[in-house]
């Protein structure tokens, strides 16, 4: 199947999604906020419609919009500091306002309907060149804010006393966060998108490792999950985004019933008399 | 080391005043327990000193250029975040821009949990992961170290640990600490000085009739 050209170029993509998506998702997870992941998701359809409005690559326009977004939540966030349903509700009344009334308009050039379901065929070499800058950039740039991050998500008081730029890597991450859903919209499509950011995470959580270690395990369950999502589309001849997303939950199972076989069996039964 | 002068603070333009014309001195190796009836505005006091929020009226000077905060609660374990003692304190470490690798070995015999050094935080006790907080805390020689109610939610052995530990870098180190109580007993035991918080403002107080002075305002 290699030898396909839309194959190599999907397997490319892959493997970008499966090295952005956790790195990106151990962070909202430990933040409780996997639902903003959703809502970007879906503002990204809003970005893509504008791309193909205006003749442009639709990666591009997803990861302008929902940088935007990004941004904006980061600000309402001051207005609404405990009602992040609220803010999300507010973008996501936006940005899919926005995508269906231009989808409606008859305006646009080409199916904006494909990105919702993703798909194995329609990745072309520009957007391989944006997916690839894309994640080397942000893989750099979480690199960069490693520490910060993990102290964020621990005490955003604590790291602002260290002398961390909170407000700065707020608004840094809600671009990392646009990159991640932007890479990954061809191939897994918007409507399943979060599934790549909290799911390999959640799994990978269930082992009960250190940060380092919780992130490799949620890159290489990721990877398995978006391996058996990108082949299993192939040869079932389904959208991948679906495929990817029921097996990210088997695996989720898996693992929570491995877990459940394992416990220590001499512990003892509160229920016997 | 820090001097409150006259400070007035209120959460609205609206509001009663939580402090009025609060003043306080701190000097290198003091270590002062800051006691008051729950709504006396202890944690507004810290967060004034912090930061976090800024007098209506009044000044702070803060000399103190490496300030480190132990907060009340744990966030690592509560949040069953997955994360090694290790991780914690290389995190903060590498946040400081410190680079002498034995900083952490260090700050863990320090707190006497260098046992603990690869255990995870969810797996650690209250008072456990308290002292780590204190541990992080140490990195990078800080000159002020404040801390809210350090023995919150912690068994007595280790709420002696913990203060055994305070009182000994204290007085040998001459590491200045303003630690905000709701233990007096260990206020009144390990502090060099008491500062009480009633009335919307605050007066050093006399160890010796502290505990009658405390009950007869509260």
């Amino acid at each position: 199947m290699l030898q396909y050209d839309f194959m190599q170029n999907a397997l490319f993509v892959s493997i970008c999604i499966s090295l952005l998506c956790p790195c990106i998702g151990i962070f909202m997870v430990l933040r409780r906020c996997s639902m903003i992941g959703d809502t970007m998701a879906h503002a990204s359809l809003a970005g893509i419609t504008l791309g193909l409005l205006f003749n442009k690559n639709p990666i591009v326009g997803a990861f302008l919009f929902t940088s935007a977004c990004g941004g904006l939540i980061e600000i309402l966030r001051k207005y609404f500091s405990r009602h992040l349903d609220l803010i999300l509700t507010i973008i996501l009344s936006l940005s899919i306002g926005t995508a269906i009334t231009l989808i409606s308009s008859g305006h646009l050039h080409t199916n904006a309907e494909a990105f919702l379901f993703g798909s194995i065929l329609t990745v072309n070499h520009s957007d391989m060149f944006c997916i690839f800058l894309l994640t080397v950039i942000s893989i750099l740039t979480l690199y960069k804010l490693y520490n910060s991050l993990i102290y964020m998500a621990y005490d955003e008081e604590l790291a602002r006393i260290a002398g961390v730029k909170v407000d700065f890597i707020n608004y840094a991450f809600a671009i990392l966060i646009a990159a991640a859903v932007s890479i990954s919209i061809k191939i897994v499509g918007v409507m399943v998108l979060t599934s790549m950011i909290a799911l390999p995470v959640a799994t990978a959580l269930q082992l009960k490792k250190g940060f380092r270690q919780t992130l490799f395990y949620a890159i290489f369950f990721s990877f398995i999950n978006m391996q058996i999502g990108l082949w299993g589309s192939y040869y079932l001849k389904v959208a991948p985004g679906g495929f990817t997303a029921l097996n990210s939950v088997f695996f989720l199972l898996i693992v929570l019933l491995y877990k459940k076989i394992n416990r220590n069996p001499k512990a003892p039964k509160l229920s016997e008399p | 080391m820090l001097k409150i002068n006259h400070v007035f603070f209120s959460h609205t333009s609206h509001d009663s005043f939580v402090l009025k014309n609060l003043c306080l001195s701190v000097n290198k190796g003091d270590y002062i327990s800051i006691v008051g009836e729950n709504g006396s505005g202890k944690s507004t006091l810290l967060r004034l000193l912090l930061g976090f929020i800024q007098p209506s009226k009044g000044t702070i000077d803060l000399k103190a250029k490496n300030i480190r905060y132990v907060a009340q609660k744990i966030n690592f374990s509560q949040l069953g975040f997955p994360i090694t003692v290790h991780e914690v304190l290389t995190s903060y470490q590498k946040l400081l821009k410190i680079k002498d690798s034995s900083t952490v070995d260090r700050v863990l015999k320090q707190t006497d949990m260098i046992q603990f050094k690869h255990s995870l935080m969810d797996t650690l006790s209250g008072g456990q992961a308290q002292r780590i907080a204190l541990a992080r805390a140490l990195i990078g020689s800080p000159d002020l170290l404040v801390l809210d109610e350090p023995s919150t939610g912690v068994d007595l052995k280790n709420q002696e640990t913990i203060y055994a530990i305070l009182k000994n870098l204290n007085r040998t180190k001459q590491l200045t600490i303003l630690s905000v109580e709701h233990n007096l007993t260990a206020a009144i035991q390990n502090s060099t000085k008491i500062f009480h918080l009633v009335n919307e403002t605050g007066i050093f107080a006399l160890r010796n009739n502290m505990h009658k002075k405390f009950y007869k305002t509260t």
